[in-house]
């Protein structure tokens, strides 16, 4: 009888054993994010980097937590604040730690699933790698990745955090930057009026109308629909600012071709993300759309009278998305 | 019956300790057994092995030092008459020579195969370059990874020499860049000796014959220069029987 109970027990222990060596690390719920309708395949990889309940809450807490910069005052969310469009209002160049002023104005952050660059002159290709920059700027959070993974790993808070996100406890720079884009993915902005326009849910004014057909006809080859952006590099006529000599493009690919091209910007949510331009020259919607009816550096020259360019703008704040600019879910969590 | 439930629970204890420990004994049998195969990556200068912040003199007599070099090692692929024989799974390998293991590449799976050749890249290929956050050697916290750009270094040597014009004769190569026209990891092919204890040599020595330190004495971005360096050094690998 004892001997059958010891085979008994050694057998259970070992299928006990494999079992639970072979079961996977918890990696929490899986979120699937809503692709809207009609749009394209998003670039992101997210075999790479699946989605969860848990690394989205992770990313949201680091993407807010100003322990990422050198003194601890500055989060991502000073740069990229969600009511308004992820980006910083207000300032034409953007400025971080100790009021350090940078050299362009702050990207406004929503659809990163579908870029390809990222920064106005397309330094960084991939999603992932977006966060290293402002961390280690000096203008910006002034820190290094080495030591920020160091002080999140003593930050118990975090501990938890980590465990439910990726089955242990242990912080490394591709965990934190896989997090941190798992927030940033769940940007979707695709509610607007627009959006809503296109899916026969709603219906544009006259002026919206007059103004959408005048953007297909002079906008649209570079703010391509849906994103607003077809994703690449475009020179947009802009006297060169001799203070800052920012040629864009060319300084990452050092092609005389490239200069003064800059990544097209997404035209949603326009209306919240002044000042515009890589720059920040024009405080107002207004200046953007004279500045493309004037100039005569573009391939095609745009026409438009002054009754088309109001006409053009009340179509451009038909892409507001107020749905995604006060989204709970993205805002500052509640800790 | 009330023994063989304590029996029951304490093997059930003692078993999945004992399955764990046996587990983790069998790899490590099969890293030490002749599967595993050791290749030592031994940086050489003026035929003497480079030893960190030591003074060395070039071939002119001017003196040299070096406080850092890293650089990336991948996709390791094993040859006999050109053929494949073995290629490394997840083959990326950051050797630090701060950090003498990590100039011990061990190959697992080599047992009883022949092999002539050796096929690796110096640095990171384009395809691993867009594929996102990595961890191990790739992980961006190993300071081989540019922040203001895309990219990994997949080179880099600091230190100081006379012929340099600049403050304290301090130089700086980090290498690297993985779009064209800059691209600069570089394929290697090497012929294997026969014999046992394999190291694969980096002589430095045509780099510093062939860089003009008067006029090249820093890279930190990619860049025409890096691609051209990085060719010298492929072109400095090989592989020794000791």
């Amino acid at each position: 009888m004892r001997n059958r109970c010891i085979k008994f027990s050694l057998l259970l222990l070992l299928a006990f054993g494999l079992v639970s060596y072979t079961i996977p690390a918890w990696i929490g719920d899986p979120i699937e994010l809503k692709i809207p309708k009609n749009w394209p395949k998003p670039t992101y990889d997210f075999s790479r980097n699946p989605l969860t309940k848990e690394g989205v809450e992770l990313g949201r807490r680091l993407f807010y937590d100003p322990f990422l910069s050198r003194n601890d005052m500055i989060s991502c969310s000073n740069c990229h604040l969600s009511f308004t469009a992820f980006t910083h209002v207000d300032h034409a160049l953007s400025h971080g730690i100790e009021d350090r002023i940078g050299t362009r104005n702050s990207p406004a952050l929503m659809n990163l699933a579908w870029g390809r660059h990222f920064m106005w002159d397309g330094a960084i290709d991939h999603l992932d790698f977006q966060a290293l920059a402002p961390i280690a700027h000096p203008a910006e959070m002034d820190n290094s990745i080495e030591k920020v993974v160091q002080k999140i790993q003593s930050k118990p808070v975090y501990k938890e955090l980590f465990f439910n996100a990726f089955g242990d406890s242990t912080v490394s720079g591709e965990r934190l930057l896989k997090a941190l884009s798992q927030f940033e993915l769940t940007l979707i902005s695709a509610n607007s009026k627009y959006d809503r326009m296109i899916l026969g849910q709603d219906t544009f004014t006259d002026q919206e109308q007059n103004g959408y057909r005048l953007f297909q006809k002079s906008c649209a080859s570079c703010h391509t629909e849906p994103l607003f952006t077809n994703l690449g590099f475009e020179r947009n006529g802009l006297p060169i600012d001799t203070t800052l000599n920012d040629y864009g493009r060319m300084k990452i690919t050092k092609q005389p071709p490239d200069s003064l091209k800059f990544k097209v910007p997404t035209l949603r949510n326009i209306e919240f993300s002044y000042p515009y331009m890589h720059d920040g020259r024009f405080k107002k919607l207004r200046e953007v759309v004279n500045h493309y009816a004037q100039t005569t550096a573009l391939e095609r020259k745009i026409d438009l009278s002054p009754n088309e360019k109001v006409d053009l703008v009340a179509f451009l704040l038909t892409l507001s998305d107020k749905a995604f600019l006060f989204n709970p879910d993205f805002s500052f969590p509640r800790f | 019956m009330k023994n063989s439930i304590v029996f029951l629970l304490l093997g059930l204890l003692v078993g999945g300790q004992a399955f764990v420990l046996w587990h983790d004994n069998a790899s490590m049998v099969s890293r030490s057994s002749d599967a595993m195969r050791m290749i030592h990556v031994q940086p050489m200068f003026q035929g003497k092995k480079v030893v960190l912040d030591e003074q060395m003199r070039s071939q002119g007599g001017d003196p040299l030092k070096l406080n850092t070099l890293r650089f990336y090692l991948s996709n390791f692929v094993f040859l006999k008459n050109g053929a494949v024989v073995f290629e490394e799974k997840n083959s990326f390998h950051l050797l630090d020579l701060e950090d003498e293991n990590t100039l011990d590449l061990k190959f697992d799976a080599l047992e009883g195969r022949d092999f002539d050749g050796l096929r690796f890249k110096l640095g990171i290929d384009s395809l691993t370059h867009i594929s996102g956050a990595m961890g191990g050697d790739l992980d961006p916290t190993k300071g081989m990874f540019w922040t203001w750009q895309s990219g990994y270094i997949n080179f880099k040597l600091e230190g100081t020499f006379k012929k340099c014009p600049t403050r304290n004769h301090e130089f700086q190569f980090h290498l690297g860049g993985y779009l064209a026209p800059f691209q600069s990891v570089q394929s290697v092919q090497v012929k294997i000796p026969k014999g046992e204890n394999l190291v694969l040599q980096l002589d430095l020595s045509p780099f510093f014959d062939q860089v003009d330190w008067v006029k090249k004495y820093s890279i930190m971005s990619p860049c025409k220069e890096s691609v051209e360096v990085s060719k010298v050094l492929a072109n400095s690998f090989s592989v020794h029987a000791e």
